[in-house]
């Protein structure tokens, strides 16, 4: 992002079609158009929701405008193929740009000019000559005392045949390749977010305390097996006085070949990396693991106790029938709309008949009274098994994406606050045997900085005694 | 709590300041213009103190954590930027009228807050992280830079014209105010600051996202609308520095990108949901 650079490399304005696509791809024109575009087609993404179940989209829009947004791809299109086009656009023109430019800021950087001729003194605006009595060697020793603290580099010195002494500073020269870095960094983060999406997976898995999974479903639906397993020993969910919450935290292990080979705490903020597999902490949540139920006959007495797991069909004590916990709700809301805690989801299977369906409140023991019958069931005791969510990410491509997120920030940092700045010094005995310097300078940016640290030179120049 | 009074303090001082830039334009007195500063500057020095004790009394509470965790918290750091801005770029260019335009933004902005609640809430477990610090100050100094750009570009419009209809030498209004082309290289300028600040504010989101939800970019609406912003001003620079464009194109941009910060910062809170939504008016 400088000013100055030879306009592009003046690309000869041919008639067939690649050149006229290509000035199309590399136009300036064409860059602000998509960068606005682009914005453009991002804030309709953020007024209509993304990636929402499809029914939720019936509740808000017209079937027709549903129909026509899902066959537009609106509903997720960060990933539509138009979207996907404009940034495959931006990248084709961020291309074309760059190999547009590529010879004019090569050239910038090229020492061409380190003269100061008439001709240069021409394109330079302000060319300043000072004159002394001293001896021009002194000049020249102390003149380049004087400019070595600001260019630190070392001079190109050029003696002509007429006995003049050219010196040519410069300093910043490759910020000039601040260009390439703000660009390209663009197109690596590109690469990345490629690379990540064909080659990585994301998914999601709930690990029960003490159990071990070796595979999990990913978020494109697909079973992604893994060459390890992982362990969660342990869940808490830690809470503030107020109810919100201060810690999530899962106790992980990582085993292969019936070792554990890593084992963690894991932390919202504070994930666990194994051989390029990620785990965050997302979510946790319990099921029923055993469920002690008293089983009370009409006229309050006790016909039994069952202890039963989830997920298991067990014998009634006393009856032909059987039951079944099959569902488990952390805030069950009662038919009128009112929470009711804790509740435990039973199905009875009749020895006759169809299976019946019904809720057990756990802090409630006596809600299955209502219900009728010979029998009631009231929940004795619940044992609760937690599990711990995992988040799960394999991306290769991140590393991409950081690297170019980095480039992009020097890149920028150069663009604006550094420059190429150049001064021609030339030296001369005049025709009165008086020492004559004459002294010029250009920077590629920033030129009004660059004029007020110019006259700071010029000033300690005219000092020299 | 003492950072609450100091806090209201600051707010009277911002509100005498505008006062007084104001006078400052009216009047012209140099003293009056140099008490402006003056006070413009108490105002952020008695500000930053009570940044710094909120933060001190949050660890007083075993709570401790940065001040910039919700809107109250992001609403005075926003105000605190933008005086602190303004007054660095008010010494550099020597622009002291330009302060009647820029002062009431801290003293709003501090009156907004106060109408938010303001007490000092323990961090849920996922802005529990050291890249807090480092997102947010880069995404609000980068706003508050917008937010003098934006300024600045108003006043463009207001000088643009009065130039064009100077030609008689008829004393105006806006002859104190610096020549336009001179805002149009202070506007550039801002956004030249604002714009890497932007910048780092939203790669470092994305490494921190990437570290609490496993994902660098997930299109929340808070991340699209931070890039639609950086889209905006990436297309001002782009269109100056190459294009030329300067003046009023420039100055329209710059008006549209600080539209959209606006509601990247607030708008996307108070009406679209998404996983930022502990910025919010809860």
């Amino acid at each position: 992002m400088s000013a100055d650079q030879p306009a592009g490399t003046a690309k000869d304005k041919g008639n067939d079609w690649i050149s006229q696509l290509w000035n199309f791809l590399a136009s300036l024109k064409l860059v602000v158009i998509i960068l606005l575009i682009l914005s453009a087609l991002s804030i309709v993404g953020t007024l209509i929701e993304q990636n929402k179940p499809l029914q939720e989209y019936y509740r808000v829009y017209h079937p027709g405008t549903v129909a026509l947004f899902l066959k537009l791809g609106i509903f997720d299109m960060y990933h539509s193929w138009w979207f996907i086009a404009c940034l495959s656009l931006l990248a084709l023109n961020i291309i074309a740009c760059t190999m547009d430019r590529y010879r004019g800021i090569m050239a910038g950087m090229r020492k061409n000019n380190i003269i100061l001729d008439e001709k240069l003194s021409k394109s330079l605006q302000n060319i300043t000559a000072i004159r002394y009595v001293l001896r021009l060697d002194i000049v020249e020793k102390k003149m380049v005392e004087l400019a070595g603290k600001n260019f630190s580099g070392k001079p190109v010195v050029t003696a002509t045949e007429d006995g003049e002494r050219h010196y040519f500073f410069e300093k910043g020269k490759y910020s000039r390749l601040a260009f390439f870095m703000t660009h390209l960094s663009i197109l690596i983060v590109f690469l990345g977010a490629i690379g990540g999406s064909f080659f990585g997976y994301k998914g999601y898995v709930n690990i029960f305390e003490g159990e071990t999974i070796s595979q999990l479903e990913t978020k494109a639906g697909n079973i992604q097996k893994l060459d390890f397993q992982i362990k969660c020993n342990t869940f808490h969910a830690e809470f503030y006085p107020n109810g919100a919450p201060m810690d999530y935290r899962s106790d992980l292990s990582i085993v292969q070949n019936g070792k554990e080979v890593i084992r963690k705490t894991i932390r919202v903020n504070d994930p666990l990396t194994f051989e390029g597999v990620t785990f965050y902490q997302s979510s946790y949540g319990g099921l029923p693991d055993q469920v002690a139920i008293d089983v009370v006959n009409r006229d309050g007495s006790l016909k039994g106790t069952m202890t039963t797991p989830f997920d298991r069909r067990v014998d009634i004590p006393g009856v032909t029938d059987k039951v079944e916990v099959a569902d488990y709700q952390e805030h069950f809301h009662l038919p009128d709309g009112v929470e009711g805690g804790r509740a435990i989801g039973v199905n009875i299977y009749p020895a006759k008949g169809a299976p019946v369906e019904l809720w057990l409140l756990v802090d409630h023991p006596e809600y299955d009274r209502h219900r009728g019958g010979d029998y009631y069931f009231r929940v004795k005791d619940l044992k609760m098994k937690k599990y711990t969510g995992l988040q799960v990410n394999n991306d290769p491509g991140k590393i991409l994406v950081w690297l170019g997120s980095m480039l992009l920030i020097a890149g920028i940092m150069i663009a604006f606050f550094l420059s190429h700045k150049k001064i021609w010094i030339s030296l001369r005995t005049d025709k009165k045997g008086k020492s004559e310097l004459k002294i010029g300078g250009t920077a590629n940016k920033n030129r009004d900085a660059f004029a007020r640290e110019m006259e700071q030179i010029i000033l300690n120049l005219k000092e020299i005694s | 709590m003492t950072n609450s009074l100091l806090f209201g303090i600051a707010t009277f001082i911002y509100f005498f300041a505008m006062v007084l830039y104001i006078s400052y334009l009216a009047f012209r007195s140099e003293m009056l213009g140099k008490v402006a500063s003056l006070s413009l500057l108490g105002g952020v020095i008695v500000e930053t103190t009570a940044i710094g004790m909120r933060w001190y009394e949050s660890y007083q509470m075993g709570i401790g954590r940065a001040p910039m965790t919700n809107l109250y918290e992001s609403l005075v750091f926003f105000a605190w930027t933008i005086a602190l801005i303004y007054l660095i770029l008010e010494r550099k260019f020597n622009i002291r009228t330009v302060g009647a335009f820029v002062a009431p933004f801290p003293f709003l902005i501090m009156a907004y807050a106060s109408l938010n609640p303001n007490d000092i809430q323990p961090l849920v477990p996922a802005l529990k992280s050291n890249w807090l610090i480092f997102h947010v100050m880069s995404c609000f100094v980068g706003y508050a830079a917008f937010a003098v750009s934006f300024g600045v570009s108003i006043l463009y419009f207001f000088k643009i014209g009065s130039e064009k209809r100077s030609t008689k030498p008829i004393e105006s209004f806006w002859d104190s105010f610096p020549s336009s082309t001179a805002l149009d290289e202070i506007g550039y300028k801002t956004i030249a600051i604002g714009f890497p600040l932007l910048t780092i504010g939203i790669v470092t989101g994305a490494f921190w996202a990437n570290v609490a939800w496993g994902t660098y970019w997930s299109w929340d609406p808070k991340e699209t609308w931070s890039l639609i912003v950086w889209l905006i001003y990436a297309a001002y620079l782009h269109a100056r520095i190459t294009r030329g464009w300067r003046g009023k194109r420039a100055a329209i941009l710059s008006i549209i990108g600080f539209a959209a910060t606006l509601f990247c910062y607030l708008g996307v809170n108070l009406i679209l949901s998404g996983l930022h939504s502990y910025g919010g008016i809860s």
